[in-house]
């Protein structure tokens, strides 16, 4: 037995990577890029002065905070698959090619391809610097210069910002501002592509090719063939959020805080929910199953199917919705019979612990309806579909004629092979209300865990979706490894093969 | 021209004066900028009324991302920032256009709108933070005054390129220098004239420099490490706030409640309620409305459903019946309602830079089949004023002289004739020969998918179009599919919105630079030389008429022109709890003066937070 425990916790490990690397690749996708963050804080700055209209090409100030942000998520770097280290000159120079204004294309594709080069970083450095270094390319050396001044740009987070040594930190202050300093203005020109407009073009050149060929700075942007290969799987968005969430450092932008703390904070109330809800539903689904099984084909079967189906096809926030409307509304005199949000009244911390228990059941009561009426039908039916076939099987029928009595025959023999189905549904079922939690926290306001995945959907925050991912896959793969083990409890030919 | 001149001046003489009353009117100080004088209204100290200064005031709000107003722009941390803090000058309520005093007793311009010096109010005390009661934090247990280095101080940390507040630095970048001779006076220089120096100086707020330039254990942050530092400073991380403002954040719990408390030692006239309390918990709009209902919260603004649900249609009999007669008739019922003016406006957008939409001539037919005033009456509820340029109507900026283009099919017929649409094949389609090929009147309209009320309207649109043999395809598109869009200027017509501040500035959306530059906001690719002239002026011009004329001879070509088709101005419904049932003895839940502030104010500064949250003279409680 201990074996197959075993071997089901260790197939968790891929299944729990394999479903997080899917939800952030999805994630990805859908959050907001370097690109369309650019975007907008330049119409922004469009609307504040008449000097950003100055700066083109992407050539406005403050680009480093915006570099600082995307770092701090990790959102600089490619998703899954990195080959930034196969990065040369070559590759960078069609690159600007294509971002030129002169070139075919739409316009986006160009933007693209010009701003995605400044999350290169280090591994576009020296690139770039031999295209600062040749004439022949002269019109790009605008581009260049500031995806260089970019790619080189040290970030320092509040950390190292405590903790490196003074004369680090001015050195990495006085490099930032050098390499910003020396950025060759230039701007997009429709009919010739980049055109240099820089006065001192020539002399920020030199100065920036003299501070890469200092061999104390050349040595930071040195890349080894090493550095290429375990970059690509190494040093990717998805193994800098997982280091983090392994690490406990995953941080949330949205909510300044760290993830975990986040939902250690909630996580007892959506606990508290759950377990309750688990034990209403099966402790009323299973009886009324076996009832309705017993009593197959009567009036108050069809009554029990039919009401459980009306409420089945009820979803979970329009019942939400219209319970909150009708139950908890005060209107004109009268007050509302439940209250409308959260799960305690506001200072009941100091009452008796009688009180608050009763004040905690009154908050929970609709909430609680809300997320197990849907399925009471399902559990039934499957317990009430089960249960018929054990009864018709040969074995019960032998049971019955060797003169075993009817509740004998259903409860001794018939039910504990009914419950593999059961079983088998209930694996999924910690998962499921997790999910059924986003809609009721949300309408009764409860500060959960579900309306903690609500608001970091909502707002793109990849960081705080994966940490409660996490905790909805565990919750999933922890029903699954219940529901195995339980096969083994109720299976006798499970447990003869893994002893 | 000069029409408009003595409308503008009028509407600012007649409505400055009641703000004096009680005082001696100083002619020279009407909140007018203008050079060389201290132009700013006196600190009114009239409206203090002991009487009415109790309970707690409550409403809802959002869990900020923090509290550091510069590193979030939420309307949370601003509200909190507004009630915690003061900034140098303040807008007049009544007349936006005119700057009266705060923490700045004068101010003084000079150097050709350069530069601004500040007398800064003597006796202002810093907000002792609830954490200096911690031993931990003994060194903050000490009475600070205000002075004008925590001014400079905030310039300080706005400029410095390591605290990522890179929106808001775009603002501040022009300053060549700040200088703060003594306590009391500070001097900011611009390098250039610009009209946006003006609220940018005058809006500044202080900074605790005692708190934010030192480490948790009272030693300075050394400058190197000042700007990572105060990304996460230390005082956020126990939501630390203080202010020399009415109040102080006495709890922050987020995503649950933020509490504000009186300040016992705040330098001006009190506010009305010895607490404000944010509902940060309940978030959805169904749970707000239930909330309103049962009394948790006294103010509330409707979504556009719940005010056709709630009281057009009467399923809360609380509130008084719409009549359309009676813009107020919502003041009468137990729970008030009132549709309050938003500044913010939408439009559809022709591309100039292609057929069909390059022709001026088809622009002002479009203008002519839209059935504006039916699609606000049926899709919006009447919410919203239908508008023909980018000003708000209610601003003296609006130019109330342009005609309309009313929705007749005879002259939009015409218009397409004169362009050359015709159905020359009777297929039922209006078509063309453009470079020698025959093109069909058929194009797009992309919009933003996540908007029913556009859905129905863009509906409504394409169907009054089919009748003049004209196919519309409206084509809802996720956010960053329309901002690539933009960015493409691939659209023949596209929707948006402009949420405009109280200053008009006319380069971002029509300068002709900006239909070129990368990501730039002139997204239809117009182009007049005139309009770029004038959009260049309107940005070193400073007294106000002249502003007003350039404002209105711009959007007089752009009506002409059509780029836009201007829609209509947004607004919404505000929904109080109004008049005590009776028998009620519940006085803490009713609201009173709401109606007073309603009449009063500038329409567009009633339910603008900056403005009411802190007025001394807006809600407070029935007696």
């Amino acid at each position: 037995m201990w074996a197959y425990v075993f071997r089901r916790l260790l197939w968790m490990i891929p299944t729990m990577v394999g479903i997080l690397l899917i939800n952030f690749a999805v994630l990805r996708l859908q959050g907001v890029s370097l690109v369309e963050e650019l975007q907008l804080a330049q119409s922004d700055a469009g609307a504040g002065t008449a000097r950003a209209d100055a700066r083109q090409g992407g050539g406005s100030t403050n680009l480093e905070n915006y570099l600082d942000r995307f770092r701090r998520a990790g959102n600089d770097l490619p998703a899954v698959v990195n080959l930034r280290g196969f990065t040369d000159r070559v590759s960078i120079e069609a690159r600007l090619h294509a971002a030129s204004p002169s070139a075919p294309g739409k316009e986006s594709d160009k933007s693209r391809a010009e701003k995605e080069l400044w999350l290169y970083g280090r591994f576009a450095v020296l690139p770039l610097a031999a295209i600062l270094a040749d004439d022949a390319c002269a019109d790009l050396h605008g581009p260049a210069s500031l995806a260089f001044s970019l790619c080189a740009y040290t970030s320092v987070s509040p950390r190292e910002a405590q903790e490196l040594p003074t004369e680090l930190l001015n050195r990495i202050r006085d490099d930032n501002q050098f390499l910003r300093a020396n950025r060759i203005d230039y701007r997009r020109d429709a009919g010739r592509g980049f055109v240099t407009s820089d006065k001192a073009a020539g002399d920020k050149r030199a100065r920036l090719l003299a501070f890469i060929q200092d061999p104390r700075n050349r040595a930071r942007y040195e890349v080894t063939t090493g550095d290429r290969w375990s970059s690509i799987l190494g040093e990717t968005g998805f193994t800098d959020v997982m280091g983090k969430l392994f690490t406990g450092q995953l941080w949330s932008e949205t909510k300044k805080a760290y993830v975990f703390t986040l939902i250690g904070q909630r996580w007892q109330v959506t606990a508290w929910l759950v377990v309750l809800s688990i034990i209403l539903s099966w402790g009323i689904s299973i009886p009324l199953g076996i009832r309705s099984a017993r009593r197959i084909g009567t009036v108050e079967d069809s009554i029990t199917t039919n009401v459980l189906f009306l409420l089945w096809s009820l979803p979970v926030i329009f019942i939400g919705t219209v319970m909150l409307h009708h139950l908890c509304t005060e209107s004109s005199g009268r007050p509302a019979p439940f209250p409308n949000a959260g799960l305690w009244t506001p200072g009941s911390e100091t009452w008796p612990w009688w009180q608050r228990l009763t004040d905690w059941a009154w908050h929970g009561f609709l909430p609680l309806i809300c997320i197990t009426y849907a399925s009471f039908t399902v559990l039934s039916r499957y317990m009430r579909g089960s249960l018929l076939d054990q009864v018709t099987a040969d074995y019960t029928r032998t049971a019955r004629a060797k003169g075993c009595s009817d509740d004998t025959v259903i409860y001794r023999h018939a039910l504990p092979n009914s419950m593999i189905t059961m079983i088998t549904l209930g694996s999924g079922l910690l998962a499921e209300l997790f999910t059924g939690f986003t809609f009721v926290e949300n309408i009764f306001s409860i500060q959960g865990l579900g309306l903690l995945l609500v608001d970091a959907a909502r707002q793109s925050d990849a960081p705080l979706v994966m940490g409660t991912t996490v905790i909805s896959v565990g919750l999933l793969l922890v029903g699954i490894l219940i529901a195995d083990i339980l096969y083994g409890v109720v299976d006798p030919r499970i447990r003869s093969r893994y002893g | 021209m000069r029409q408009a001149l003595i409308l503008a001046a009028s509407l600012l003489a007649g409505s400055v004066l009641p703000l004096m009353s009680g005082e001696t009117p100083d002619p020279a100080r009407d909140g007018i900028p203008r050079l060389g004088v201290n132009f700013l209204i006196p600190y009114d100290r009239t409206p203090n009324d002991p009487a009415k200064q109790r309970g707690t005031l409550r409403t809802f709000g959002e869990t900020p991302k923090g509290l550091n107003s510069f590193l979030d722009n939420s309307t949370t941390s601003t509200i909190v920032g507004l009630l915690t803090s003061d900034s140098l000058c303040e807008r007049s309520i009544t007349v936006p256009d005119a700057w009266q005093s705060s923490l700045a007793e004068s101010v003084v311009i000079s150097d050709d709108w350069k530069t601004f010096t500040f007398s800064i109010r003597k006796g202002v005390q810093w907000q002792r933070p609830a954490c200096a009661s911690k031993p931990a934090y003994a060194w903050l247990d000490r009475d600070v005054p205000m002075t004008a280095k925590d001014i400079a101080f905030t310039i300080e940390v706005i400029l410095n390129p390591q605290v990522d507040c890179p929106s808001l630095r775009n603002y501040y970048e022009d300053i060549e220098k700040v200088e703060t001779p003594d306590d009391q006076t500070l001097i900011v220089r611009w390098k250039r004239k610009q009209y946006t120096n003006l609220d940018c100086s005058v809006d500044l707020s202080p900074t605790p420099r005692h708190i934010y330039a030192c480490n948790r254990d009272g030693t300075p942050i050394p400058a190197e490490r000042f700007g990572a530092a105060f990304n996460k400073h230390w005082f956020d991380e126990i939501h630390g706030v203080v202010g020399v403002g009415p109040y102080r954040l006495e709890i922050f719990e987020p995503d649950n409640r933020a509490i504000f408390v009186r300040n016992p030692s705040y330098w001006g006239v009190p506010l009305h309620f010895d607490r404000i309390e944010q509902n940060l918990l309940v978030k959805e709009p169904a749970a707000r409305l239930v909330a309103f209902k049962n009394g948790q919260v006294h103010t509330y603004a409707l979504t556009p459903l719940q005010y056709k649900s709630e009281v057009l249609d009467r399923a809360e009999p609380r509130f008084a019946a719409f009549n359309e007669s009676d813009p107020k008739a919502g003041r009468k019922g137990e729970l008030g309602w009132e549709r309050i003016k938003d500044n913010a406006f939408y439009y559809l957008g022709w591309n100039l830079r292609r057929a069909p939409f390059d022709d001026k001539r088809v622009r002002q037919a479009m203008a002519h089949i839209f059935p504006k005033s039916r699609i606000i009456r049926d899709v919006y509820f009447g919410l919203g004023q239908s508008i023909l340029a980018d000003a708000h109507p209610d601003t003296p900026y609006y130019h109330r002289d342009l005609k309309p283009f009313r929705n007749d099919a005879k002259l939009a017929r015409d218009l397409l004739t004169a362009a050359g649409w015709v159905d020359s094949d009777g297929d039922g389609l209006l078509d063309k020969t453009i470079n020698g090929q025959k093109v069909k009147f058929s194009f797009t309209i992309k919009y933003y998918a996540n908007s029913p009320e556009w859905d129905n309207a863009l509906g409504i649109f394409r169907n009054e179009l089919k009748k003049f043999g004209i196919e519309c395809k409206p084509t809802p598109l996720e956010w960053k599919e329309l901002l690539r869009v933009y960015e493409d200027k691939d659209f023949d017509a596209v929707t948006g919105g402009w949420q405009k501040g109280w200053d008009l500035d006319y380069y971002q959306t029509w300068h002709s630079s900006q239909a070129e530059v990368q990501s730039g906001s002139n997204h239809c690719g117009f182009k007049n030389a005139r309009v770029d002239e004038l959009a260049e002026k309107l940005r070193l011009i400073f007294p106000i008429p002249e502003r007003i004329a350039i404002c209105k001879e711009i959007q007089a070509i752009l009506h002409e022109e059509q780029p836009y088709l201007f829609f209509r101005s947004a607004e919404a419904v505000v929904v109080w709890q109004n008049l005590p049932p009776a028998g009620s003895s519940d006085r803490e839940r009713w609201l009173d003066g709401v109606v007073r502030g309603l009449d009063e104010y500038h329409p567009l500064m009633v339910w603008n937070s900056k403005y009411y949250v802190k007025d001394r003279r807006y809600w407070h409680l029935r007696n």
